[in-house]
């Protein structure tokens, strides 16, 4: 045990190594690009924690939750709405926004934990909460209907208002909020809460009879992802100087999101963060492609979602899990979990499967690498098959009969 | 004589809730999937009513038919990816497969039409008066539609040897195949049977809706909601509930303000949801 314990801790250390690694980079790069190659940036850094968030509960608990835009926006508001009138600088809304999200999270959290059901029923509930979003903030009349607020933030440059010479200063706080959140993530992975909710997502009574506090954890892992989510608002808010329904929770806003999420994949932090640089990059050149077509976007995403679900349905880091697990079937010590391939999984339901095929491997590193797909054995085939096992059963007993 | 027009307003509006939610019911129930398209397709078919009327000067009414084999084949192809992809990948498969048709149809409709609003005005057969109130006849029979369409789904889910095949199919796949009964064959019926009912559902509503893109997400949202509350797989229930819905919407568009007409039903549902949480599980 103290083994694993100590291939974990080296397994993190890296991991924290690559990250500042990461930053340095990031931060190299923001200085020396051009001012649009850091407008991309900037909307990519921001898409990629509104993905974090997502990828957060979706990785944690497997709950997807298309309300995370509404966390976002509650940071934007929250950041100008407390400039505009009580002249509170956004830095320290940084703080406030994430304690005001939880507070707009709590009621949705009770709902979609309390529901029980898998992702799809998640997704649905949660799709309704970002649809009632822009109404209800419509109807807030001192949060400016429609329009929105318009951030009173002086012209000159001033870093208490956040108000910097150039693109570059808000990409930097961007870097540094998904760095934090990836840090965040990758310590809750190998924390005692995180094996929590690895336990809960893969057997719900066997956490909660082992004594997990099943409903207070999914509750708490929800409230995170709101929270996580708000900061990002009150810098985008910043940057445009303005905080509107649309800006934030345009149904283009929200598939942006979820579109960086899913190929970004649940199981690692690095993900999401190259997921949104490739996906803000390949949106742009298609609307380039398209003469900034308004259906462009769209059906890049369509096309996005497609090609996922043909080839790698669980994103970029489930695949790089997928091929590392391939390439190295055998290591030693460990914990041991049980691979089965696809192809065995689909015989097996039909009753014809070799011992051979399946494969005992240990595996230091991660309890858990195996993913959903393979070892789903299918009911429906199996009922499909089971007519053509009683029939010959049938005809060789009358034949005994006869005999 | 205010509150009468709401109630009738009302119930005519609910009438095209239900109509869509019914399919979306039978999906839940049956399929067990939850495709995120399905309003969607109710906005296509709005669009071919205006494409017919607008380009070729034809009322939409006379698309119904050709659309029926349109709407066929379009869920023959969704059922098909959805049984032959999505099932394998799990419910991300689902979800994938789902948002991938909705943002198509969705990025079509826009590059196509552009997201500026349309109507069909000048499509009119007539007004009848009811309870003293001016009903255009666009309205009543989207309405009758409706109610046509619901009884004959119910009567075929209760009486007829497929409408049990799919009921068995619904209550437990599992014993469902071992009574013989092909249960792919069972999900795709309800697949294509749910487009083509939102499908024509879209037609028939096209001469009164304010056509956008956008209104497939709507549409799933709120047949979502109807089915919510009238149970998954129920007809009688979602034909139900869409009407209060519909009357819900109406009343308090009427006596408050004009957002609360999209906003009270969201509300209703999180607030139904707060109190019975298992309701949805399907």
């Amino acid at each position: 045990m103290t083994k694993l314990w100590r291939t974990q801790r080296l397994t993190q250390l890296r991991g924290f190594l690559g990250l500042f690694a990461v930053l340095a980079c990031g931060w190299l790069i923001i200085s020396v690009a051009n001012p649009w190659t850091v407008s991309l940036l900037i909307l990519a850094l921001y898409y990629s924690i509104g993905g974090l968030s997502f990828n957060f509960l979706f990785g944690s608990l497997g709950m997807f939750s298309l309300a995370q835009p509404v966390f976002i926006a509650v940071g934007g508001y929250t950041s100008v709405y407390l400039y505009n009138t009580y002249g509170v600088s956004p830095w320290i809304s940084l703080l406030i926004a994430p304690v005001l999200a939880v507070l707009v999270a709590l009621p949705i959290a009770l709902v979609a934990t309390r529901i029980g059901g898998g992702a799809v029923i998640t997704a649905l509930v949660t799709l309704i909460v970002a649809e009632a979003a822009t109404p209800i903030l419509i109807a807030i009349t001192p949060l400016g209907s429609a329009v929105g607020l318009f951030s009173n933030s002086p012209a000159h440059i001033t870093f208490s208002a956040m108000q910097f010479a150039s693109g570059a200063d808000f990409a930097r706080i961007f870097l540094m909020l998904n760095v934090l959140i990836i840090g965040f993530w990758m310590w809750w992975k190998r924390s005692r809460f995180g094996m929590f909710a690895t336990a809960i997502k893969d057997a719900p009574e066997a956490a909660e009879s082992a004594g997990i506090a099943t409903a207070r954890l999914r509750l708490g892992v929800f409230l995170i992802s709101a929270a996580i989510a708000a900061p990002a608002g009150v810098v985008y808010a910043q940057y445009f100087l303005l905080t509107s329904p649309d800006l934030f929770l345009g149904s283009l806003a929200l598939f942006q999101i979820l579109v960086v999420a899913l190929v970004g994949g649940a199981t690692r932090p690095w993900g999401t963060l190259a997921a949104a640089i490739l996906i803000t990059y390949v949106t742009q050149e298609a609307s380039n492609l398209s003469n900034s077509n308004p259906g462009a976007t769209q059906l890049t995403f369509a096309a996005i979602f497609l090609v996922m679900a043909l080839v790698a349905p669980r994103g970029l880091t489930g695949t790089w899990d997928l091929i590392k697990q391939r390439r190295s079937p055998v290591q030693s010590g460990g914990l041991l979990s049980i691979r089965i391939p696809a192809s065995a999984s689909s015989r097996m339901s039909d009753g014809v499967v070799d011992a051979g095929e399946v494969q005992i491997q240990s595996d230091t590193v991660q309890p858990k690498q195996v993913p959903a797909d393979e070892t789903r054995t299918e009911v429906r085939s199996l009922s499909q098959t089971t007519s053509s096992y009683i029939a010959p059963i049938v005809i060789q007993d009358q034949q005994e009969d006869c005999k | 004589m205010y509150f009468g027009q709401l109630l009738v307003l009302g119930l005519l509006a609910g009438a095209v809730l239900s109509l869509v939610a019914v399919g979306f019911t039978l999906v839940l129930g049956v399929a067990k999937v939850a495709n995120f398209a399905h309003g969607a397709f109710v906005a296509v078919g709005m669009y071919i009513g205006y494409e017919a009327y607008v380009t070729w000067r034809l009322s939409p009414y006379l698309t119904l038919i050709p659309a029926l084999g349109f709407f066929v084949l379009a869920g023959l192809a969704t059922a098909e990816i959805f049984e032959r992809r999505a099932r394998k990948i799990g419910e991300v498969g689902e979800l994938l497969v789902g948002l991938a048709l909705l943002l198509l149809i969705n990025g079509l409709l826009e590059a196509l039409y552009t997201d500026n609003p349309r109507t069909l005005s000048g499509v009119s057969i007539g007004i009848v008066f009811v309870v003293g109130i001016g009903i255009p006849w666009t309205q009543l029979v989207a309405a009758i539609s409706t109610f046509a369409i619901a009884g004959a789904l119910y009567f075929t889910l209760r009486n007829s040897r497929w409408g049990r095949a799919l009921r068995a199919t619904a209550q437990d796949p599992m014993v469902a195949g071992l009574y013989g009964i092909r249960v792919p064959v069972a999900r795709r019926a309800a697949l294509v049977l749910s487009i083509v009912v939102a499908g024509l559902a879209g037609i028939l509503i096209a001469p009164f809706t304010v056509l956008t893109p956008e209104a497939g997400t709507t549409f799933l949202t709120s047949a979502f909601a109807v089915v919510v509350i009238g149970g998954v797989g129920s007809t009688a229930g979602a034909v139900t509930a869409g009407l209060v819905i519909g009357v819900i919407d109406s009343l308090t568009g009427g006596y408050l303000s004009s957002y609360w007409t999209t906003l009270a039903p969201l509300l209703i549902i999180l607030a139904y949801l707060m109190i019975r949480p298992k309701q949805v599980a399907f």
